[in-house]
């Protein structure tokens, strides 16, 4: 809960005095091209790790997602080993005996018919995830609950998080990044900026906090789309698709992380 | 050849207040073609062969007033004019019945306070910059919005003047108050990107506002009562004809209602600001003027989070009359924007400020040469120290230093009859800004950083300068039409960074340095006006094409609030915007009001953006429709009304969505390709002018905004279905749907 989200209670708090009305509006959308997503992680778990690749569909389309089966897909680090991933269908590729380690540099290589598709991530070495902190704050008559994963930023400096929440084991889709440009080396304190519109944090909820730490562009991609969703009297930035490490204009990330779960029940 | 000439030279005034009056038409009887408009402090001088002459002084609003004057000296006539009955009145003022015809003065209007109250405004809180709005050419930035943008400019792309004092951000609570508190102003003007050379810094437009100066003759108490605000204002003499004061207040009280509810006690959210103006005649050729605002938000929610911002300026103003053909204006101002957000928690706090202070000397001379040329030379400096947003608290590591720029400018225009129908207004300013030293400044080559220059205090590191030619001409073609051409260059050297789709508070105002640039605009326009029906109605269209370089955006993920510098998240392009306006006024009657219309687009190229290809702008509106109607019914009651249209903002929907890590995320296409639903809003006001009881007059305004309750888009957001995950839904958010609103206005 940081500075967005209490103009956006108050904002949201004026429009009511002022008669502000929210509904559901149907509109036109351009037409899609339908691109190729990637998807690739390899962590510091044990394998197997997986890739997955789909093509996008239209906003307003419900059906699944188209996937691709039939590409060759490899996954190599910078110590020299490489790993020939098989398919699993339904667009999932598994890796055979490639082991994440913190680190060092992997390099996925995509190949799809007649285009090929690489990309790069590094491994960060991990960073101790000690507990998450809620702090309780009642702002215009409502308990408004902040979480502060707790953890020790390294002294050298360019680190990176991605935290990825869970309500009562139930994924919300929300993107949740910190680095330590302005607090670097130190305990952070900082909250989670989480938007809370649309679920209800209540007492003796499970938050479960998987945190990542992340290299430089997986980072970018994922402050590219918070910054996207922000809501409330600014706006967010113009939206567009966020910077990713894959050439060749797929679209989608691959991602070399730590990984850490941490659960703590609301007060 | 050989017949001398003589000077007639004067101030108008108002008979009641002794304010005086800008814009008089001067005209001589004897010699029709020959007349001038009184300046900014209400002085004209012309010069005439030795003879018997008329003066016929005209404004509309007031009484005409005929003086003869036998001329075989330099003659001074001052004269006071006293206001009409008033169901002659017209709510934008033309100075004379044709002088739409007759001037080269291009996509310039001119605002007149007491007659834009009447419209109705939301809250029932009268704004000049609502007003303004109204006007073809200019749009607000979204329903409520104080800002505005011109001609396809960005919001920071205006100069606003409060008594010559740069306003930086002249918008109250979240954007939907402007910082003038209408009982104080005297006058507003609005030029749409064609500024005479007096004026640069901005590349879209002047918002000149005035300050009132204060009754010299008499002591006068007015205020208002609303249902957010209120405001009070006092002036009268210090001397008698001599000097006098005005000093006027306003302050929201919104908050005060909300506390009433035990939700919102711990909250604060109003602003108030306080205007001052005193002056002194030292003697019948020297005035000073002091003139001074300030005004503040505050917004908080007990000790977790506290904002407040606002401005300060102060002026110092000598005018002198050297000669009867020399008028001189020397300005000294002050102008500081303060910008502070912290934010507590029990472990930690983080405090956010920003500000921007300048120092600024002006000299004006106005040369009344001879009856055909009037020449306007001067220069301006302007020191500026720029803090852009610092971070601060437990444990932050953030080093950001002030930086200072000096902005210089000198300037010479004339104004020029080259025959009967033939005018010609050409000038040229010639703009310096000089870097200078007491920080470090980072260049970047694509977004990487290639040097650093330490620059010590007192050095200047870089220094761009610029020709800014400005010309416009006006023909008449009969008595009643006339065609105007006009081409402008104007160069801006400080950039509002905003990261936001809106605009936000945290925007912040930096300066030129290695990387970013002076941004330059090349407009040319071309206009007709038309007056029809004995000069009942008026008619002027203007089109204009305008190119814009050195145009400044974020790239992709630039996080503003944690990057080191800023610059290193820049990118660059430039932009091109082209329209046509058309605005029918109808002066005279009980029903006077106008019809605006404007048809434009406004287009972005920006490297890295977009694939580099040209975007719509943000601001890229299609249509644009105002109408606005006041009526006079009677003495005691008037009614009006406006209403709007306009095309949807540019922005970007997505196409298409994709999962990854079992998380939606949206896929995008082009920037701006999709448009918000479009706006349009009627709403009504009625004013009922009690009779006055001995010196008391009261006045109560009704105002009914969006009468038919239409849900204008404010922000669309995607959101996942709730009972349906796999279904995306586009929901909107709408502001204000019938506000009523009810002001008691006093004076006394």
């Amino acid at each position: 809960m940081k500075m967005k989200n209490i103009v956006n209670i108050l904002f949201t708090g004026l429009l009511f005095i002022f008669m502000g009305c929210e509904k559901v509006i149907d509109l036109n959308y351009k037409s899609n091209p339908s691109r190729i997503i990637i998807q690739g992680n390899v962590t510091n778990e044990a394998g197997p790790y997986y890739v997955k690749i789909t093509k996008s569909i239209g906003l307003k389309d419900t059906g699944s997602y188209p996937t691709i089966d039939d590409a060759v897909v490899t996954i190599s680090d910078d110590a020299g080993n490489s790993d020939t991933l098989s398919t699993l269908g339904h667009g999932s590729y598994r890796t055979n005996h490639l082991t994440g380690v913190e680190g060092r540099t992997y390099t996925l290589r995509v190949q799809a018919g007649d285009q090929t598709y690489t990309a790069q991530s590094t491994m960060p070495q991990r960073v101790r995830f000690d507990s998450i902190k809620v702090e309780t704050d009642l702002i215009t008559g409502e308990t408004e609950y902040s979480f502060i994963p707790i953890f020790t930023d390294p002294v050298v400096k360019g680190n990176n998080y991605r935290f990825v929440l869970w309500l009562n084991d139930s994924l919300i889709n929300q993107q949740l990044v910190l680095n330590d440009e302005v607090r670097n080396g130190v305990l952070n304190t900082v909250r989670l900026e989480i938007n809370d519109d649309d679920f209800d944090f209540k007492p003796g909820d499970l938050v479960t906090l998987q945190m990542q730490c992340i290299d430089k562009n997986v980072a970018l991609y994922y402050r590219t789309l918070a910054l996207i969703s922000d809501s409330g009297p600014g706006g967010g930035t113009t939206p567009n698709n966020p910077p990713n490490n894959i050439t060749n204009g797929a679209l989608g990330l691959f991602s070399a992380h730590t990984v850490e779960r941490k659960s703590v029940r609301v007060p | 050849m050989g017949q001398s000439k003589f000077t007639i030279s004067g101030t108008v005034k108002q008979k009641s207040t002794g304010e005086t009056l800008i814009g008089v038409t001067v005209v001589v009887v004897e010699k029709p073609n020959v007349g001038v408009i009184t300046n900014e402090y209400g002085f004209y001088s012309i010069s005439l062969p030795k003879g018997n002459y008329t003066l016929r002084f005209s404004y509309v609003g007031y009484k005409q007033e005929t003086v003869p004057v036998k001329l075989d000296a330099d003659a001074r006539v001052s004269i006071h004019l006293s206001d009409e009955s008033k169901l002659q009145e017209v709510v934008i003022r033309a100075k004379k019945d044709d002088d739409n015809l007759t001037k080269a003065t291009m996509g310039t209007e001119v605002l007149n306070m007491k007659e834009a109250a009447k419209l109705p405004v939301i809250f029932g809180e009268k704004d000049l910059v609502k007003t303004i709005q109204l006007m073809p050419g200019i749009k607000s930035n979204g329903e409520g919005s104080n800002g505005f943008s011109v001609r396809g400019g960005a919001t920071d792309q205006n100069l606003i003047l409060l008594d010559e004092a740069p306003v930086y951000n002249a918008s109250h609570l979240l954007g939907f108050f402007s910082s003038f508190n209408s009982d104080a102003i005297k006058d507003a003007t609005i030029i749409k990107g064609n500024s005479p050379a007096q004026y640069g810094g901005r590349l879209s437009s002047v918002l000149d506002v005035k300050m009132k100066e204060g009754n010299s003759k008499d002591y006068q108490v007015s205020g208002g009562l609303g249902l957010i605000s209120s405001r009070l204002t006092v002036e009268g003499p210090i001397q008698k004809e001599k000097s006098s004061f005005m000093i006027s207040g306003r302050r929201t009280y919104a908050d005060l209602f909300a506390r009433l509810s035990s939700d919102m006690k711990d909250v604060k959210l109003y602003f108030y600001d306080l205007n001052a103006k005193a002056n002194w005649a030292i003697n019948s050729k020297n005035k000073l003027y002091f003139s001074g605002y300030f005004g503040k938000d505050v917004f908080s929610v007990s000790s977790l989070f506290g904002s407040d911002w606002g401005n300060t300026t102060a002026t110092v103003r000598w005018n002198s009359i050297l000669s009867s053909k020399l008028f001189s204006n020397t300005s000294f101002i002050y102008s500081n924007y303060d910008f502070n957000v912290g934010f507590k928690t029990d472990a930690s706090e983080i405090n956010y400020n920003s500000h921007i202070k300048d120092l600024n000397l002006k000299q004006d001379f106005t040369w009344y040469a001879n009856a055909n040329n009037t020449v306007r030379i001067g220069f301006n400096i302007i020191h500026h120290t720029i803090t852009p947003t610092k971070a601060g608290g437990t444990d932050i590591v953030s080093v950001k230093n002030s930086r200072k720029g000096l902005e210089n400018a000198v300037y010479v225009s004339n104004s020029w009859k080259v025959f009967d129908k033939l005018n010609i207004d050409y000038g040229l300013r010639f703009s310096l800004y000089n870097v200078l030293g007491g920080s470090t400044y980072n260049i970047y080559k694509d977004n990487h950083l290639i040097d650093s220059v330490i620059l010590a205090d007192g050095k200047i590191g870089k220094n761009y300068y610029n020709l800014e030619p400005r010309i416009s001409a006006s023909y008449q073609l009969n008595n009643s039409a006339s065609i105007k051409i006009g081409y402008a260059r104007n160069t801006q050297n400080l950039h509002l960074m905003s990261n936001s789709t809106g605009g936000s508070p945290t925007d912040a105002w930096i300066g030129n340095s290695y990387n970013i640039k002076p941004e330059v605009a090349d407009q040319y326009s071309i206009g007709f006006s038309k007056n029809l029906y004995n000069n009942a109605f008026e008619l002027n269209t203007e089109a204009y094409y305008k190119t814009m370089s050195n145009q400044i955006d974020y790239r992709d993920g630039a996080d503003i609030n944690t990057v080191p510098d800023i610059e290193s998240e820049l990118l660059f392009g430039k932009g091109r915007a082209y329209g046509l306006e058309i605005l029918l006024k109808k002066k005279k009657g009980r029903l006077t009001g106008w019809l605006g219309y404007t048809l434009s687009k406004t287009e972005r190229q920006i490297s890295g953006i977009n694939n580099n290809q040209w975007y719509n702008a943000k601001q890229d509106r299609t249509h644009d429709i105002s109408i606005v109607g006041v009526y006079t019914v009677s003495e005691r009651w008037t009614l009006s009304g406006t209403f709007i249209y306009n095309t949807g903002n540019a922005v970007t929907f997505p196409t298409g969505k994709y999962v990854l890590n079992d998380q939606v995320i949206y896929q995008y296409g082009a920037r701006n390709a999709d448009r918000m639903p479009a706006t349009h809003r009627l709403d009504i006001s009625a004013t009922y002018e009690r009779p006055s009881r001995r010196r008391w007059q009261g006045s109560w305004s009704f105002g009914l905004y969006n009468i038919y309750g239409r849900r204008n888009p404010f922000a669309i957001t995607f959101k996942e279905n709730k009972d349906n995950p796999q279904k995306i839904d586009a929901v909107q958010t709408s502001l204000f749907q019938w506000v009523p609103s009810i002001t008691y206005n006093f004076k006394f």
